[in-house]
């Protein structure tokens, strides 16, 4: 291909189609911070005038947005929680012990990233249904974490790989006991992966729509379970708003972990590296 | 002298043995105790319900429900449309990887985070998003309308164009990601080699590049396939009637008709298809390992 | 699990085994250890005096690094005894047995500075903190690092890092330190350099040492004793001129000195001298004495470095320089002996008085240089 790159022509064409790309992949979300500050929502664009209406609308009287967003918050945080406990214990089994049947464990692990999220909501539905659950923000919660924990196992699992595990040796003959270990050399090197893992953890959860939507009920409805029924149901404004702080949330949250890996790795690497921006695409280093 | 060579043995640094598996048996108890619950239990119990009839007895007659008629159209459509899909991101996908793999690496950096940051925004978000670009008085009918091109505005949602470009779009970071990485493990030299050799421009392509980067453009194709078919979101809000796909199928039957049975013989059905695309993607992946190590010796 | 209460030696126990203690610091019998169907190590026997340098040297797969691995505790022995002083610690955790080591990767904690690293041993073991602030300064002045302290390994050179590695394997005193070939990843020059910084501080401190090599000349160089090991057996444990001088098989003579071989049959025995016929050329080789029947075959053993030129016909044989190759100070001759088709002879000779190519010599060796062979021992 380095032969392509002889011609001219040959560049400006394949740089301008790549641009158009890069611009079908950014435009619907730039599109929607800017028409969240737009005085008339479904009109032209770019708008002629500017308003925080949709956001102050958000907070008012009966508004529905306060309720499923402190909702998704509460599932987000107690997914958090037990996505951790299973990634922490999970990835030291993986890469630190002899585990019988590793690859049925990992292939099991694996499972809830390439099943059909709408099987696994469909079947968790039939779980929760006949016990009389649905609506339960931990039963929403235990049901994100199914597709939480193994992101967060993966994350955890490259954390720990990328921990020399000769390091715990050489504790260990200097006398340090396994505890001592764990709490003054393998934590302190893991958490900026265990802040990534939770940040992710969060995300997941956050985002989820499938289960939330088969185990939501009337009165309890999570933030993308109201986005959605306010896009099919009831055309309310005030979307693009709640939209726009979920990009903000996201573009955070990968800041935070960017962030974090820089400053724990104290690598001089650039935050804005390739392999940087690939591997918090691909946080487990793993392809299916 | 004997020349000795440094490679070290296998470090032999496993204290006892029963210990270590005992730990790993402990630590490997939540997960997998949570998955077999919370995963593998209720898609046995979906499998079990599929194969159930009203009274109880074994029947295939879900199975055969889902098989026939608009069930068996939709399929088609869900199949249709993750082809498309797949199609669309693998090319787009292919050009966009192979533009930012000649970039230098700062400006690599900053194309591969806008490719990277909307994969990480919800969907329904980004569906949203399209909504509002697709519409009548929408950013790409207003651009196309004051360019003055003939038949503007065009019709560009609640139809099969409005699903693919959605999904398309959710679909482009996985496979640019994918083929990324594909294009960064070929062997420059070795285009350079068949260069020196005589090889044309489009020769080298086409004999050299392509077979060694098809695996991977294969199982690109074959994941954004295996991912658009449990696709509800998308064809909900951006499709019309005639782009009713399988998940939007199975969400209906639970919610508003209570058929839990013709849904659950439809998620296993939606699993089958999925399991074949994944034994696919091994495939085509040990084919491709075991092609990069003929070409290494 | 183990816990760190229990893992702790008091700081009495880490202080009392100091330089001035005399007598056995560690002791191993009959240590063995299999993967599978491979012997790793063979009933390894040996004992150690405290302030002694002990190399264990060998190709990889001989077996060195397991058994160092097994007296560390990284390894479980099948069988045998590891003792440490008194305490037996065959079957203790690593963490348990207060020894030091060395990797040959460094591994410094890379989240710690590296005072904080060099300290680290000596926070297990509860050292007040005035204490431990004296020690770890004393330590990385030992080792010419005074005003690195806040640095982070990474931003050490290689060398500095394992200079690094060895303050912190010594600052609590260790009764022995293990090294795991710990100059491997660096260059010649800087190999050379800590070998002596390694030697000097051994001395000073009077620490025990075990070290494990393939590097024959760094082994002569630091060790007081080396145990050559191969297959999993330890050849010859001895000092490096006995190794050197009175090899005590063909392999440890081939190993160490690149020692020439010629077969031959025991002729005759005098007083102090075992006569050797050789098996090619017919001379006549004088060795020391060696307690063989006479008609044994043999193979004797001479190193290249102790192989004289004299006039032709006037050695124990004669031949035709047939390369010489001048290496600094040497001249590395090979010489095609008469009547004899094996490879060419290899001496190494002062390089003033040098052959050269095509000229006639005849070659002698004392005969205590010479060292015999049954022929049935193999190599």
């Amino acid at each position: 291909m380095m032969e392509l790159r002889s011609t001219l022509a040959g560049r400006i064409v394949l740089t301008a189609v790549a641009t158009v790309i890069l611009l079908f992949l950014a435009l619907p979300i730039v599109v929607i911070l800017v028409t969240s500050f737009s005085n008339n929502a479904f009109a032209s664009f770019p708008p002629d005038t500017w308003t925080l209406n949709w956001y102050q609308a958000l907070f008012a009287d009966g508004s529905k947005w306060p309720a499923a967003l402190s909702l998704s918050a509460l599932v987000a945080a107690l997914s958090t929680v037990f996505s951790l406990i299973i990634g922490v214990t999970a990835a030291t089994a993986l890469t630190r012990s002899e585990l019988p049947l590793r690859s049925a464990v990992y292939a099991l692990v694996l499972g809830p990233l390439v099943i059909p999220q709408i099987v696994t909501a469909l079947g968790l539905f039939l779980l929760f249904e006949p016990a009389a659950m649905l609506g339960s923000p931990i039963a929403i919660a235990l049901g994100h974490t199914v597709l939480a924990a193994p992101i967060a196992v993966l994350i955890l699992i490259a954390t720990l790989r990328g921990i020399d595990e000769r390091l715990e040796d050489a504790a260990a003959s200097m006398g340090a006991g396994r505890l001592t270990i764990a709490r003054r050399i393998t934590f302190p090197l893991a958490a900026p992966g265990m802040i990534a893992a939770a940040i992710f953890s969060f995300i997941t959860s956050f985002d989820e729509f499938y289960i939330s939507q088969f185990l939501s009920s009337v009165d309890t409805v999570t933030l993308p379970v109201q986005v959605y029924n306010s896009l099919t149901f009831e055309i309310d404004p005030s979307v693009t708003a709640i939209s726009a702080i979920l990009i903000a949330l996201a573009i955070l949250a990968l800041a935070l972990v960017a962030l974090a890996r820089w400053l724990g790795s104290g690598r001089q690497g650039s935050l804005l590296s390739v392999e940087n921006t690939a591997g918090v695409a691909n946080p487990g280093g793993e392809t299916v | 002298m004997a020349a000795l060579t440094t490679t070290a043995p296998a470090r032999p640094r496993k204290l006892l043995a029963s210990r270590k598996t005992r730990i790993g048996i402990l630590y490997a108890l939540p997960v997998v105790v949570y998955l077999l619950v919370l995963f593998v239990y209720p898609i046995f119990s979906t499998l079990f319900l599929s194969l159930k009839d009203t009274d109880g007895a074994l029947t295939l007659h879900w199975y055969a429900d889902a098989l026939t008629g608009v069930n068996l159209s939709v399929l088609f459509t869900t199949l249709r449309i993750s082809a498309e899909t797949a199609l669309l991101s693998l090319v787009f996908g292919f050009v966009l990887a192979n533009a930012i793999s000649r970039l230098k690496p700062l400006w690599a950096g900053v194309a591969m985070l806008i490719v990277v940051v909307p994969h990480f925004i919800s969907a329904l978000v980004r569906t949203y998003g399209w909504i509002i670009m697709l519409g009548d008085k929408g950013l790409v009918n207003e651009t196309l309308t004051g360019l003055s091109l003939p038949g503007a505005p065009f019709q560009l949602l609640y139809n099969e164009l409005g699903v693919v470009i959605g999904t398309t779009s959710m679909m482009l970071p996985y496979t640019v990601l994918l083929l990324y990485g594909v294009m960064r493990g070929v062997d420059r030299r070795l285009l350079a080699a068949a260069a020196s050799m005589g090889a044309g421009r489009i020769t080298i392509f086409r004999r050299i590049y392509l077979p060694l980067v098809s695996p991977g453009l294969a199982s690109a194709g074959l994941l954004s396939f295996i991912l658009s078919l449990g696709y509800y979101i998308t064809p909900a809000l951006m499709g019309g009637p005639n782009q009713t796909m399988i998940a939007t199928l199975i969400n209906q039957q639970v919610m508003k008709e209570n058929q839990w049975n013709g849904a659950a013989a439809q998620g296993v059905l939606l699993l089958l298809i999925t399991f074949a695309g994944l034994l696919l993607v091994k495939l085509v992946t040990s084919l491709g390992a075991s092609r990069r190590k003929r070409s290494a010796t | 699990m183990a816990e760190h209460g229990v893992v702790t030696p008091s700081v009495e126990t880490a202080g009392a085994a100091s330089a001035t203690t005399t007598g056995k610091a560690l002791s191993v019998v009959a240590l063995r250890k299999t993967y599978g169907d491979v012997v790793a190590v063979d009933e390894a026997s040996m004992e150690i005096a405290a302030g002694e340098f002990v190399t264990f040297l060998g190709a990889s797969g001989s077996g060195k690094t397991t058994t160092l691995m097994m007296i560390a505790g990284f390894c479980e022995p099948d069988s045998g005894t590891i003792t440490v002083g008194d305490r037996d610690v065959t079957r203790l955790a690593p963490q348990k047995r207060n020894l030091g080591f060395v990797f040959q990767q460094y591994l410094l904690f890379p989240h710690m500075s590296v005072s904080e690293n060099v300290a680290f041993p000596l926070t297990l073991r509860g050292v007040p903190k005035n204490e431990i602030r004296r020690r770890v300064g004393e330590t990385l002045e030992i080792a010419g690092l005074s005003g690195f302290g806040s640095r982070k390994p990474r931003e050490l050179s290689g060398g500095q890092q394992q200079r690094v590695a060895l303050c912190r394997a010594l600052v609590y005193r260790p009764p022995v330190i293990l090294m795991d070939e710990p100059l491997g990843a660096l260059d010649k020059k800087l190999r050379d350099q800590l070998q002596v910084e390694i030697k000097t501080i051994q001395q000073e401190l009077g620490l025990t040492v075990i070290y494990v090599t393939h590097d024959q000349e760094e082994a002569l160089v630091l060790s007081d004793r080396i145990a050559v090991m191969r297959n999993g057996l330890i050849e010859q444990f001895d000092t490096p001129r006995e190794l050197f001088e009175r090899p005590r098989t063909p392999f440890v003579a081939d190993f160490l000195g690149a020692a020439n071989f010629l077969p031959g049959r025991i002729e005759q025995h005098t007083d102090a001298h075992t006569l050797v016929r050789l098996d090619g050329s017919g001379g006549l080789l004088k060795a020391r004495r060696h307690d063989l029947a006479i008609g044994t075959p043999v193979k004797a053993a001479v190193q290249p470095g102790r192989l004289r030129v004299s006039a032709p016909d006037d050695g124990f044989c004669t031949g035709t320089v047939e390369t010489a190759t001048y290496v600094g100070t040497l001249v590395r001759a090979g010489v095609r002996v008469d009547g004899d088709d094996a490879p060419p002879l290899r001496l190494e000779v002062p390089a003033g008085r040098g052959p050269v190519t095509g000229e006639r010599i005849g070659i002698t060796a004392d005969p205590d240089d010479v060292n015999l062979f049954p022929t049935e021992q193999g190599g």
